[in-house]
């Protein structure tokens, strides 16, 4: 009966995991050394175009990239846009005229995290069910005036029991607004697996950021699944 | 001439017979990373009249060869060096003697400030810093009108400093980059003034002088969209030896050349979506000069050149990119002095001594994704015959100019 109970459940999140195969999810990846929790992803273009060293906190950064795969394109999609020859173009230009080097490039998401644990500084993607060890989990937000915004109070998102027995994660995507005051109003589940969407939506309305003059409007981008 | 060609069809056939992969090269030293990266390429130039670039291109020349190695090396979190070797033969031009093309230490303290020197690849606009790298783009040549591959000297590069950085505008207004530099430049005696002059019975063994200006480029809150300005004064200087026509009997004669007014401004924008890449700049430069003997001037000269494009380039396959771009091209120059009368005032653009505008087309193909070929033809009205150099010169063409030149240009590269 507990059983059967369940098969809804697994079967939802067996579809939601099928969609994933398609077009994969990412997560950002640093190493120890970085402070930040969170990244904006206007700074995540920024910083795998090298156009920033360090993160708004001062804390210095070093991309690592993947070479190819549905996990690169999923990346350069989602923060950086333009193609895979346009990004390695413009490293290119970089390189010849004197004014950066060729970021690291790895050929796999386990090269990737490897390269993340023991590289100071580092920063990086893997796939967002990619289950790692010894590495920070960056949350990426998205849109409105998410650079004045500082998170004061974080509440850490439950992982449903039934999921992480499963071994079952992904990103949940979610919009946010801000009260002036900082406190978080309402909160929207753009994307991702719904049980976790909820999970996420409870720790989220939680939180409490700087506050400022006027309502922001933010994208959240929460993993799930593979917290050291 | 035939051994680069045999040359060229052999790497064309050859490298896709063979599993030949080429990457960047990294070893340790001093426990930092030291990457190594390279280019090379080779072009062959045909055209239906009119001799082009100082190549005998009308018979069909191969003269037409770049390459370039760098290593550079990030030593700490903010502090960053590197140099890059260059070579070329263009015709008559650089004729294989070696050059730093580049050789940075590079400081940077905050994304919105950071300090390089040594010597510097200039920021002039989109691809001034980039030109010899014809492998970022779809084309064999950049628009000439803008980007003279003959007299990439006068702008490629300075000894001094730039400081630089990145700011991002609040409100989601887009970011600011800015570039200002300052430093000397100095010409190779195989750069196409050089080898116009010698037209003239000028010889120089030295030209050059301060070069200072700015960059300042927007990414604007619209994707893909680019837009920016640039400006460089320069103050420059050229000693050599010259026949004075007026007195042909004193044999050659020290001449030197001083610059009064020199300054380009240069406005771009680009625009990518997609597969798409469309962009369009325009340059003008002024150049007010005195040629001496002793303290006599002999010679003063005012030119006036402007030029743009617009240029349009989509990868329709995943190897294969088409483009096209019409480049426009004009120069005037007023002369006075006792030898004005040898360089009669050029005031008409629309005479063909005066202008040069292009037609381009071409195609590129990826054979390997480090290894191009591209296929390019021009179509040109013009020849601007001038003071200033500008792809047409009197020596390779003594039969005099025609007013029309249609060039095919072959050229494949490779790079790691």
């Amino acid at each position: 009966m507990k059983h059967y109970r369940l098969l809804p459940l697994v079967a939802v999140v067996v579809m939601f995991a099928a969609v994933r195969v398609i077009a994969a999810d990412v997560k950002l990846i640093a190493n120890g050394s970085i402070k930040a929790d969170m990244i904006s992803a206007t700074e995540v273009k920024s910083v795998f175009l090298e156009e920033h060293s360090s993160l708004r906190d001062g804390t210095h950064v070093e991309p690592v990239l993947e070479t190819d795969g549905p996990v690169h394109q999923a990346f350069l999609h989602e923060y950086l846009g333009g193609t895979d020859d346009d990004l390695q173009n413009y490293y290119r230009a970089l390189v010849f005229s004197g004014r950066g080097s060729m970021p690291k490039q790895l050929g796999s998401d386990a090269e990737v995290v490897a390269y993340v644990v023991r590289t100071k500084g580092a920063i990086g993607y893997v796939n967002a069910e990619t289950i790692v060890e010894g590495v920070k989990t960056l949350t990426i937000v998205r849109g409105g005036n998410d650079a004045q915004r500082k998170l004061i109070t974080r509440v850490e998102p439950e992982y449903p029991d039934t999921l992480k027995r499963l071994n079952i994660g992904g990103t949940v995507r979610l919009q946010l607004t801000i009260a002036p005051s900082g406190n978080v109003e309402v909160v929207e589940v753009l994307g991702g697996n719904p049980i976790l969407g909820e999970a996420a939506v409870a720790a989220v309305k939680q939180w409490v950021y700087s506050a400022s003059h006027s309502r922001t409007i933010a994208e959240l981008s929460i993993p799930f699944g593979s917290h050291p | 001439m035939h051994k680069r060609i045999l040359g060229l069809i052999f790497l064309c056939l050859g490298l896709p017979a063979g599993q030949i992969g080429l990457q960047a090269q990294e070893f340790k030293l001093l426990d930092r990373t030291v990457q190594v990266h390279g280019f090379v390429s080779q072009g062959f130039i045909y055209t239906n009249d009119n001799n082009w670039l100082t190549m005998n291109t009308s018979q069909g020349s191969a003269a037409f060869t770049d390459f370039g190695l760098n290593m550079s090396s990030r030593v700490t979190d903010k502090f960053w060096i590197g140099a890059q070797g260059y070579d070329r033969n263009l015709g008559q031009l650089g004729q294989y003697h070696p050059s730093l093309d580049w050789a940075v230490a590079d400081y940077r303290f905050k994304s919105w400030f950071g300090v390089r020197g040594g010597k510097v690849k200039t920021r002039l606009g989109l691809y001034n810093d980039t030109q010899d790298e014809d492998f970022l783009r779809a084309f064999a040549l950049l628009p000439q009108s803008v980007y003279p591959t003959d007299i990439r000297d006068a702008t490629i590069a300075h000894l001094g400093a730039d400081v630089y950085g990145t700011i991002s505008l609040a409100r989601h207004l887009g970011a600011i980059s800015y570039t200002a530099f300052a430093g000397h430049r100095s010409d190779s005696i195989y750069s196409g003034y050089a080898y116009l002059a010698s037209e003239f019975g000028l010889y120089y063994s030295r030209y050059g002088g301060l070069q200072y200006g700015a960059d300042l480029r927007w990414n604007t809150p619209l994707k893909g969209l680019l837009i920016g300005a640039s400006r460089m004064n320069q103050d420059l200087t050229g000693a050599g030896k010259i026949v004075n026509p007026l007195s042909p009997s004193a044999g050659f004669v020290p001449e030197t050349e001083r610059s009064k007014t020199d300054w380009i401004n240069q406005f771009y924008g680009e625009y990518t979506f997609a597969k798409l890449r469309i962009d369009s700049e325009y340059r003008r430069f002024v150049n007010d000069e005195d040629d001496l003997i002793g303290d006599s001037v002999l010679l003063s000269i005012n030119s006036d050149v402007r030029g743009w494009y617009v240029s349009g380039a989509y990868r329709i396959a995943k190897r294969l990119e088409v483009g096209s771009y019409y480049s426009h091209y004009t120069i005037g120059h007023v002369a006075s002095g006792p030898l004005a009368v040898l360089f009669p005032d050029q005031t008409n653009p629309g005479l063909p001594a005066n202008h040069v505008y292009d037609k381009v087309i071409t195609a590129r193909l990826d054979l390997k994704r480090f290894w191009d070929v591209k296929l390019e033809g021009h179509f040109m009205n013009g020849y601007g015959s001038s003071v200033y150099p500008d792809g047409f010169y009197p020596q390779v063409n003594p039969q005099g100019f025609k007013p029309n030149t249609t060039a095919l240009v072959v050229k494949t590269g490779i790079n790691f």
